[in-house]
């Protein structure tokens, strides 16, 4: 393998990591406050890749029209599976919390199945052409799709360390009694919290739609999960871990590949994640929390 | 008389903070040892360090002569530690005599296989558990409560319970972390009787955290005080309470 | 007045002639049932496998109180060394000469070896994944789940020899599995969590389960249970896959993807963790409402998806709670309810004559 190559590969996987360490964001934020493994979080993506596909493919939409659609419903639509679907639950055992949201998840898989069909949806790609940097030939979706997740991610840590809203999120992920006895609305709080994390989502369902375009029923499953090893690897509740994950995940998996192993990457990510959280179980950025005696 | 419980110069730093330092201490056999101090001074974690749930920046505990050190949590008990836990932490979901008989666990012989065939061994301790679960009951006057969920009985009894429970595994030194939190004088005097029937039935020795000076000043023969992680007086009940450094401890400087 | 109990002999008894007595039934209705007996037999064998699946889950998931998700990788494990074994026996001739007696040996070999391979691969992803609790275990075992199955689809590249067959899947593996066959093993398996769970080592388990931090302090080895009770599980579903084998008669690795250690972690939760009544419950119900609804064939998984998020929302303890059935007991309570009902009118009367 050449150098160039190399270099190639490498922006390859950072393009794919930047839309798993968006959705890893999502997963992150969400198992902070309200300690629950989202498993529907990765099939808002897929609502929200089938809406960019609609507007674009079936409607002709312009694509900025395209993208608001998508980021607006898998706001929508994550606010309101918290809503029906988990507020209820917030007292019950955390394994019921975890089985509805596997519930959900799967409602969502077989409902898009009924409404947009068992098939594969393809479109055209949005973004066109590449630039030659020096040897490496890099495509411009790889730059869009590494310039807006990273920016993202900066606006996210400045709402998250510096404005109220970020402040109440973090408080009630510290401890959801004293927050509460703070003044600070649980209800609007975890919501606030959900939309946030659908918002992305929905941000990571266009930029998957940029580089793979082609979107179906089950597309959110394994992404999901992918993304749920990212947040768990950077160490969850951290949003430079989601993104330290998110890339790790894209690189390695980009790598993997390019040595003719791509059959295997799978196997990979999780060897890794095994590797990883058996010597640092809190994953690259987590904290410690060591239970009082 | 010789000494069940020895400890040299006990040290514990958390993130460049000693939560405990130069920490000695003796308990005899039969003796009953009280552990006072302010909030926060260390009590607690002395206990952690004793039953291995922290591991000592430095230092040497010795169990009836033996070094402790490297030895886990089980190991400690079969040794012959035993404790209660500040926040009650009982079995919940089991019954009452499952949360005692549990303690048996490790003396009872019969293995997987002999349960899973249900051989005589596994008959003949099974019973003897239960007995023997059911005697230490009425000693407490619980056994009504046998097959009662721990979770759901009365606040003094869930006590009593944990006690009962860390008295099952046979220890020679039982650590009791504040056993009268949470209940009124009344109580309290039971408890005490309670602590006294335990050393003299049981023939062991005793250390308690304690907040409340009525049941440790009662029942304790010998006293260490903690106050930021360090030791600032030893001594019997009299001395303790005559002492200036620990009066200051408690109730803060006197103003000229 | 002493209280009505059961000798432990007479329990087993009971116990032992309400099997025979459910065998009979399940034999009988599937025999009278004609042409639609091999459809509602498919459908018993399936319901078999998976309340082997879930109660096995249980014993981690309800009793040990830890989140496993990778239970399918066991499963596939188990499956594909049962199959492995008995393609290389004269069992497929046997089977198709009618001698199904001969078969017998070989099928109890293969769930042995599906269970010890099973049980080792338990051991070698526990020791590791038992030092994460919570979510963290379940994440851990799914990605061991995972690397199962992709090692599956590709290890044949690597060796380059026919072993597992990869993606295009193992197939014409003899079909030992009958329904004779997977009753009994049922029974067996059933069996054997009971057993377990009567036991010291029950109260070692659920002590753990309740705090961990206090059985350690009351001398559990903690360690030691966590592992055994996890092999125990992994062996129990390896068990479970080499009965599918045998029934389906086809292996593929994208079978037991984590949607499947999913599927069987919905059973438990569903039924009630820590009952093993529970388990078997809703592993029926949940083979048979899928099969019942597939007249609405489009709007099954649809249907199937919101019946468990209701139930959730609804009874988030899941059918059972923590309730577990003992038929002696049953016995016990309502004998021991009509006498108390007879010393009370009898104490009436005695009353109104006073």
């Amino acid at each position: 393998m050449t150098f160039s190559l190399l270099i190639a590969q490498l922006i390859n996987g950072l393009q794919t990591g930047s839309v798993y360490a968006l959705v890893a964001l999502g997963y992150s934020m969400v198992y902070g406050i309200i300690k629950l493994l989202n498993f529907a979080h990765g099939d808002i993506i897929m609502v929200g890749a089938y809406m960019v596909y609609y507007a674009i493919a079936s409607f002709a939409l312009p694509p900025v029209v395209a993208i608001a659609l998508a980021v607006l419903v898998s706001t929508l639509l994550g606010v309101f599976v918290e809503k029906v679907a988990y507020t209820p639950l917030r007292s019950a055992p955390r394994l019921s919390l975890l089985i509805t949201a596997i519930g959900v998840s799967f409602l969502l898989e077989n409902g898009a199945q009924l409404v947009f069909g068992a098939d594969q949806k393809s479109m055209d790609p949005m973004i066109t052409g590449s630039i030659m940097l020096g040897q490496i030939n890099v495509s411009y979706v790889a730059i869009v799709t590494i310039v807006v997740s990273v920016a993202i991610m900066i606006l996210l840590s400045f709402v998250v360390n510096k404005t109220k809203a970020g402040k109440a999120m973090r408080a009630v992920s510290e401890d959801m009694g004293a927050a509460q006895l703070m003044g600070i609305s649980l209800n609007r709080t975890i919501s606030m919290t959900f939309a946030i994390g659908s918002a992305l989502a929905g941000v990571g369902s266009v930029l998957y739609l940029c580089a793979y375009t082609q979107a179906s029923p089950t597309m959110g499953s394994m992404l999901g999960i992918k993304a749920f090893v990212a947040a768990v690897l950077g160490g969850i509740g951290s949003i430079p871990g989601a993104m330290i994950g998110g890339f790790t995940i894209g690189v390695l998996e980009a790598l993997v590949a390019a040595i003719g192993f791509s059959m295997w990457k799978d196997a990979a990510v999780f060897l890794v994640l095994i590797i990883v959280l058996l010597f640092k179980p809190t994953g690259f950025l987590g904290k410690k929390i060591q239970e009082k005696v | 008389m010789s000494n069940v419980l020895k400890c040299e110069h006990l040290r514990v730093v958390f993130g460049g903070l000693a939560a405990v330092s130069d920490f000695n201490i003796e308990v005899n056999e039969n003796e009953i040892v009280g552990l006072i101090g302010p909030n926060g001074a260390g009590k607690t974690t002395v206990f952690n360090l004793l039953t291995g749930v922290y591991v000592p920046t430095s230092g040497v505990i010795t169990l009836c002569e033996k070094d402790l050190a490297g030895m886990s949590t089980v190991a400690r008990n079969h040794e012959g530690i035993a404790r209660t836990f500040q926040n009650i932490r009982l079995f919940k979901d089991m019954s009452v005599i499952d949360n005692v008989t549990n303690s048996f666990n490790t003396r009872m012989k019969y293995s997987m296989a002999e349960a899973f065939l249900r051989l005589p061994r596994y008959w003949r301790e099974e019973k003897a558990a239960k007995k023997r679960a059911l005697d230490l009951l009425h000693v407490f006057n619980m056994e009504r409560y046998a097959e009662e969920k721990a979770g759901n009985l009365p606040y003094g009894s869930q006590r009593r319970l944990e006690i009962i429970r860390a008295l099952a595994t046979n220890p020679k030194l039982l650590l009791l972390d504040e056993p009268a939190a949470g209940m009124n004088p009344a109580e309290t005097e039971n408890l005490m009787e309670t602590i006294g029937k335990i050393r003299d039935q049981f023939h062991i020795s005793i250390l308690l955290i304690e907040h409340d000076m009525s049941l440790v000043m009662g029942i304790c023969e010998k006293i260490t005080v903690l106050n930021f992680g360090e030791v600032i007086a030893q001594g019997t009940p009299e001395e303790i309470q005559k002492n200036p450094v620990v009066i200051e401890a408690y109730l803060g400087k006197k103003r000229d | 007045m002493r209280k009505f109990k059961l000798k432990t002999p007479v329990r087993y008894l009971i116990n032992t002639v309400l099997i025979a007595i459910l065998w009979t039934v399940i034999t009988l209705v599937i025999s009278g049932a004609g042409l639609k007996g091999e459809y509602y037999r498919g459908i018993l064998i399936t319901i078999g496998i998976n309340i082997i699946l879930a109660t096995s889950l249980n014993v981690v998931c309800g009793y040990l109180g830890q989140l496993p998700l990778g239970h399918a990788g066991f499963m596939a494990v188990g499956a594909y060394a049962g199959a492995i074994f008995m393609k290389s026996t004269p069992a497929a001739q046997l089977l198709r000469a009618g001698n199904n007696a001969a078969v017998i040996p070989y099928i109890i070999i293969a769930v042995i070896i599906s269970a010890l391979v099973a049980g080792l691969f338990g051991l070698l992803i526990g020791i590791p994944a038992l030092r994460l609790k919570g979510d963290y275990l379940a994440i851990i075992t799914l990605g061991f789940g995972e690397i199962i199955r992709v090692v599956l689809t590709n290890i044949d590249s690597v060796l380059g020899f026919k072993f597992t067959y990869g993606a295009s899947g193992l197939a014409r593996i003899p079909k030992f599995t009958s329904l004779n066959v997977i009753f009994i093993f049922t029974v067996i398996c059933l069996f054997l969590i009971h057993v377990f769970m009567k036991s010291r080592h029950r109260r070692a388990v659920l002590s753990i389960r309740d705090n961990e931090i206090a059985a350690e302090s009351v001398g559990i080895n903690t360690t030691f249970y966590k592992t055994a009770a996890f092999v125990f599980s992994a062996m129990l579903a390896g068990i479970a896959g080499c009965l599918y084998a045998g029934y389906i008669g086809s292996l593929y690795p994208s079978t037991f993807k984590f949607m499947k250690s999913i599927e069987i972690l919905v059973m438990v939760v569903l039924g009630g963790m820590g009952s093993m009544l529970g388990s078997v419950i809703s592993a029926i119900v949940l083979t048979a409402l899928p099969e019942m609804l597939r007249s609405f064939s489009d709007y099954r998984m649809v249907a199937y998806s919101l019946a468990l998020v209701l139930m959730m929302l609804f009874r988030p303890k899941g059918l059972m709670g923590t309730y577990d059935f003992s038929m002696g007991n049953t016995i016990e309570n309502i004998v021991n309810r009509i006498r108390k009902g007879k010393v009370k009118t009898e104490k009436k009367t005695e009353e109104a004559k006073a």
